[in-house]
């Protein structure tokens, strides 16, 4: 469905339909469900990097008072992963641990002194085996194979190459190769992980609440390491406190907390620190880039390549699709025929990566638009002219296969460049001072999901009853990114109905339909058209009945502001109720259905590997970043943000604002502060005093520029919003302090003690050419 | 047992003399005032009693004096007082600011100035839950007998991170101490000790209670290296104040915090005489400060860094107070 200058409901500010919950504090969420009944669970971790489990001895445990019930390993034989293809994780070790922090043991009991006094009393023996911290350790020829049948600890290499590399940098005219280092990060999410599990022994039924983004593939975890029919779980996800990708697949706490319920009986509250949430992790690995870009002396980029090393941690979690995205999203931005691509993910013993907002790109993208900059500057060329030099000129398919059907990066760069006083101010801010500007992208939607079973991507149902609401029901699980809201829209908007008719009851797998999860940034664009598809439907219904109402034929019936009448005339209106009552007269309460499945064009290239990356949309950001040093100090300062994002169309302005506000913000995170950072596998980062994520002191004004290109198969004409903007920021702040001090820098995050560190080099540098000449 | 709250019994006490006869009837109580810190401490497994003792009743604690001598301010005085106090930022501008810079709005509501000066050591290998610091072997500081820090060394390395104690330290306080045997003073830079397990001078029974400052007579200046512009600990943390001498001479005193296990005074090369030339002056005062402190890997941030950074903060200060 297109937008038109009619529409009366989208493309208007609208708080969250759930907002009022969450800033009166009467949200529930998972840690604060009904648990006067529960029993504590806590889970023991391993205290070593790699070792073989030779025994663990749970007695003194269970003889404690008050424990109900100890589990190891040895209760649960079966993997769970989230890639069907590479499920080597058990919920907890059986005999052999990788990372310190892994789970090795459970309890339940009757509270949470208890609980942590019977995890001192499990005695555990670990043979201890050589660790691997780094993907160099992990590669090298002696090192120690963390898992079977993974020589070189190699979860994935992936080598992909389209066009003539070769003939590309022939035709280039400057040919530039650097190497970036980007630190690991973790989403921390606000909410610490939570679930609540309650077993029914006499009908053998578990229900299930957790803080996941996934309830669908937490519910076929939970049926495959319990080995129970997916018909007797029921998965419910009540508010939750962000996600990012931290909760984008199963997790072992989940599986552990039902595994303890079933062994009590009973119910089961798990509630892990902030430690935990951190040992949990999942977030984007520490990546090393080595990229090569040819350029002619216009700007045009010629050819590409480049070699991505991705340190995963222990088990292969997203592994695959993280790997496979670092060089699929090389493409769909520019417009680049030749590309040449090697991807190493490596396993290490840290706790396992997996996907985090803006998956697989953001480290790739920042050593992109980070040698764009400084080839443009080697040329003479402005940084926006350079961009503006290779944009894609939709529809087409890109080099390996990815679909473009609209682009409105071009808007997005004039419009920054407009409002940011870019080419007034440029290089006349001082010494200290600087500009800095770089692009993005991102899917709206994988077109292939992970767990690809031929069913649509995605379907809602909506009822109309006797009370004239119209309910919406969604498995899409609104992790405050405002999934909700869009769906409620897209109905009221269909239905020419006022936003306060219709609910939205979402994620409870025994009443809502199936979906796949807030991930990839699919939401929108999937289960939107499929709210558009119900609606419609609920709306023909109707239509016929206030046709048979109106005497009249239903294509001449016309529906506004919950009256009904016949075009182009204005007597005899029916009210929103009468026709209901019309409608549910001929076959009571109805329910309807709509549907989305990708087509099959924009499911990605035929080569291996060739789904990752390929989606219905790209959404497109450009932004400028102006910052201030200290040189003294090495403190960055940022002063303002301009960020502009094509989004398609925006069906909630003031949603679509806050995404891109808190994709900045992220960004701004990892480019400046934000990094793990483990003591021989131990992490000293897992507190929120240690993992030093920016304050609201750090926060800059940004200026948010809502850019829509409207594509042709996006609900409304919309793309995805809330990922987009996150990678061009690292790129944009490291660009502004090369304007502001003349140093360019190859790691993230720039924080004071490594700037300051190469300053110091810089100078001395500087100082060696000076006496030199 | 980590990350549980461990149960205690909370005793309210009404007077600092009651306050001092319950510590000493209770070998394992401990002092609680904001709990902004002692809280995490108690949850993590670091501190444990069965007795915390609330200094929060006592409302003689909670008094900031102007006196003949100068000003007292008493230890029960929250940070957030002591940012907006009028006689501090007007009389004492590195006090005001040191506060100001302590943590976030919230903490600094509640938390004290003893609370500050009383601040346990930090260390990135003893911060921790008691799952990790087990699995590291426990540390010097606690239950272990490996600094992580210095393996060769005999003390603990944990760093002094209160924000309060420069400034007070270049205002040349004074804190009074309230005992079973009455009350004592001493200089603050001689509560303080260089050894990250036993940092501070205070008996068991003893209570901090006030700070006494001298009349103002001097500008003075605090600021702290971190990477966040709130919550963060500093990683160093510099104090400078300025006063004239009657031949029109700057003479500055420093005090340095977050680089050592104690804060501490810095020697600085004499004072800057009038209409001369400073470059060297400074240069000499940037040599001293980097010569003081020794900062250790406590943090993620390398000691070299804290080193340069608070070494070219120190002189920075100088020169805006000259």
């Amino acid at each position: 469905m297109m937008v038109t200058a009619k529409t009366k409901v989208v493309g208007r500010p609208v708080p969250l339909v759930d907002g009022i919950e969450k800033v009166t504090g009467r949200a529930m969420y998972t840690a604060d469900l009904d648990a006067r009944d529960a029993l504590v669970g806590r889970i023991l971790r391993a205290p070593v990097s790699h070792g073989r489990i030779l025994s663990i001895d749970t007695s003194r445990a269970e003889a404690l008072d008050g424990v109900r019930a100890v589990l190891t390993g040895q209760d649960c034989d079966k993997t769970y992963g989230v890639i069907p293809i590479a499920m080597n994780e058990y919920p907890m070790a059986r005999d052999q641990v990788r990372y310190r922090g892994e789970p090795i043991a459970a309890v339940a009991a009757q509270d949470a002194v208890t609980a942590a006094r019977a995890l001192e009393l499990i005695d555990v023996e670990i043979e201890k085996l050589p660790p691997c911290y780094t993907p160099a350790e992990a590669r090298a020829p002696d090192a120690p194979q963390l898992h079977e049948g993974k020589p070189g600890n190699l979860e994935r290499e992936v080598h992909h190459t389209f066009g003539d590399v070769a003939a590309g940098f022939q035709e280039a005219e400057l040919v530039r190769e650097e190497t970036f280092d980007c630190a690991e990060v973790n989403h921390a999410q606000m909410e610490p992980h939570a679930a609540l599990a309650e077993y029914d022994a006499e009908r053998d039924r578990l229900t299930f609440h957790s803080v996941t983004q996934v309830p669908f593939y937490v519910h076929l975890m939970l049926a495959r390491c319990l080995d129970m029919d997916s018909s007797r779980i029921r998965v419910v996800k009540p508010f939750v406190g962000g996600g990012f990708g931290a909760r984008t697949e199963t997790l072992n706490f989940e599986i552990i907390t039902a595994l303890l319920a079933r062994k009590v009986g009973g119910k089961v509250m798990m509630q892990l620190s902030r430690e935990e949430s951190f040992l949990t992790h999942r977030g984007r690995p520490n990546t090393q880039v080595k990229l090569k870009i040819g350029m002619t002396n216009a700007g045009r980029i010629t050819a590409v390549e480049c070699e991505v090393v991705m340190s995963g941690g222990a088990y292969a979690g997203y592994g695959v699709v993280t790997i496979l995205y670092a060089g699929a999203l090389l493409h769909g931005i520019y417009d680049i025929g030749n590309v040449k691509y090697d991807g190493y993910r490596v396993y290490t013993n840290h706790p396992p990566c997996g996907a985090m907002r803006g998956h697989g790109t953001v480290d790739v993208r920042h050593s992109f638009e980070t040698m764009l900059d400084r080839m443009a500057r080697e040329l003479g060329l402005d940084p926006f002219a350079v961009r503006r030099a290779n944009l894609l000129k939709p529809p087409l398919f890109t080099a390996n296969g990815l679909m473009v059907n609209s682009c409105g990066l071009g808007e997005c760069l004039d419009r920054v460049e407009q409002a940011s006083g870019w080419s007034e101010r440029k290089g006349k801010l001082g010494k200290g001072r600087g500009l800095g500007m770089a692009c993005s992208h991102y899917v709206s939607g994988a077109a292939k999901p992970v767990h690809w079973t031929g069913e649509p991507h995605a379907v809602v149902s909506m009822k109309l009853d006797f009370d004239g609401g119209v309910t919406v029901l969604t498995g899409a699980s609104d992790i405050g990114q405002g999934s909700s809201t869009i769906v409620a829209l897209a109905a009221a908007e269909v239905l020419s109905i006022d936003l306060g008719r219709v609910r939205v009851v979402a994620n409870d797998s025994t009443i809502t339909p199936k979906d796949n999860g807030s991930y990839s940034s699919r939401v929108t664009f999937m289960v939107g058209n499929a709210a558009i598809e119900a609606a419609k439907a609920l709306r023909g219904k109707l239509i016929d009945a206030a046709a048979g109402l109106l005497d009249t034929a239903p294509e001449d019936v016309e529906c506004e502001g919950e009256t009904f009448f016949v075009r182009g005339s204005s007597q005899s209106e029916l009210s929103f109720h009468d026709v209901a009552i019309a409608a549910l007269a001929k076959e009571g309460t109805i329910t309807v259905k709509g549907t989305f499945s990708t087509p099959v064009e924009a499911q990605g290239g035929k080569h291996r590997g060739g789904a990752v990356g390929s989606t219905m949309g790209f959404s497109y950001a450009a932004q400028v970043v102006e910052v201030s040093v200290d040189e003294a100090t090495g403190q960055i300062n940022i002063e303002k943000v301009w960020a502009a994002l094509d989004c398609g169309y925006a069906i909630n302005p003031l949603a679509v604002e806050g995404q891109i506000e808190g994709s900045v913000w992220m960004g701004m995170g990892q480019g400046l502060c934000e990094e793990t950072h483990y003591i021989n596998g131990l992490p000293a980062h897992s507190n929120l005093t240690d993992y030093r994520f920016p304050t609201i002191a750090e926060s800059p004004p940004i200026d948010v520029q809502i850019v829509e290109s409207i594509d042709p198969l996006g609900p409304f004409g919309a793309k995805e919003a809330g990922e987009g903007a996150l990678s061009g920021f690292p790129p944009a702040l490291v660009n502004a302090v090369a304007d502001a001090i003349g140093l360019d820098v190859n790691f993230l995050p720039v924080t004071p003690d490594r700037l300051l560190e190469a300053l110091i080099k810089y100078r001395r540098a500087a100082r060696r050419k000076e006496a030199a000449e | 047992m980590t990350e549980v709250l461990p149960n205690f019994r909370l005793m309210e006490p009404a007077t600092v003399e009651e306050a001092v006869a319950l510590l000493n009837e209770t070998p394992d109580a401990l002092l609680c005032a904001g709990g902004t810190d002692l809280v995490v401490q108690l949850r993590k497994g670091l501190a444990e009693t069965g007795t915390l003792v609330s200094l929060s009743g006592i409302a003689a604690l909670r008094e900031i004096e102007v006196t003949d001598a100068g000003l007292r301010i008493g230890a029960g005085v929250t940070l957030s007082q002591i940012e907006r106090a009028q006689v501090i930022v007007d009389g004492y501008r590195a006090v005001a600011k040191a506060a100001r810079s302590v943590a976030g709005p919230a903490h600094r509501g509640v938390a004290t100035l003893g609370g500050n000066l009383c601040l346990d050591t930090r260390c990135v290998y003893y911060n921790q839950s008691h799952w990790w610091r087990k699995s590291n072997d426990f540390c010097l500081k606690y239950r272990g007998d490996t600094c992580h820090v210095a393996p060769q060394g005999n003390r603990c390395r944990a760093a002094f991170s209160g924000d309060m104690a420069p400034s007070l330290m270049v205002h040349g306080a004074e804190i009074e101490i309230a005992g079973p045997k009455g009350t004592r003073r001493l200089p603050l830079a001689e509560f303080y000790h260089e050894d990250g397990a036993a940092h501070i001078r205070l008996e068991h029974g003893e209570i901090l209670v006030a700070a006494h400052l001298p009349p103002p007579g001097a500008a003075s200046e605090y600021e702290k290296v971190r990477v966040r512009g709130s919550i963060d600990f500093p990683l160093a943390g510099v104090a400078v104040a300025c006063a004239r001498t009657p031949e029109g001479a700057a003479r500055f005193s420093v005090a340095v915090t977050g680089t050592n296990s104690k804060p501490l005074m810095v020697d600085v090369p004499g004072d800057l005489p009038p209409h001369s030339a400073p470059e060297a002056f400074f240069a000499a005062l940037e040599k001293a400060v980097q010569k003081a402190v020794s900062p250790q890997r406590t943090t993620t941030i390398a000691p070299h860094y804290r080193r340069l950074s608070i070494s070219a903060l120190t002189v920075r200060l100088a020169k805006r107070l000259t």
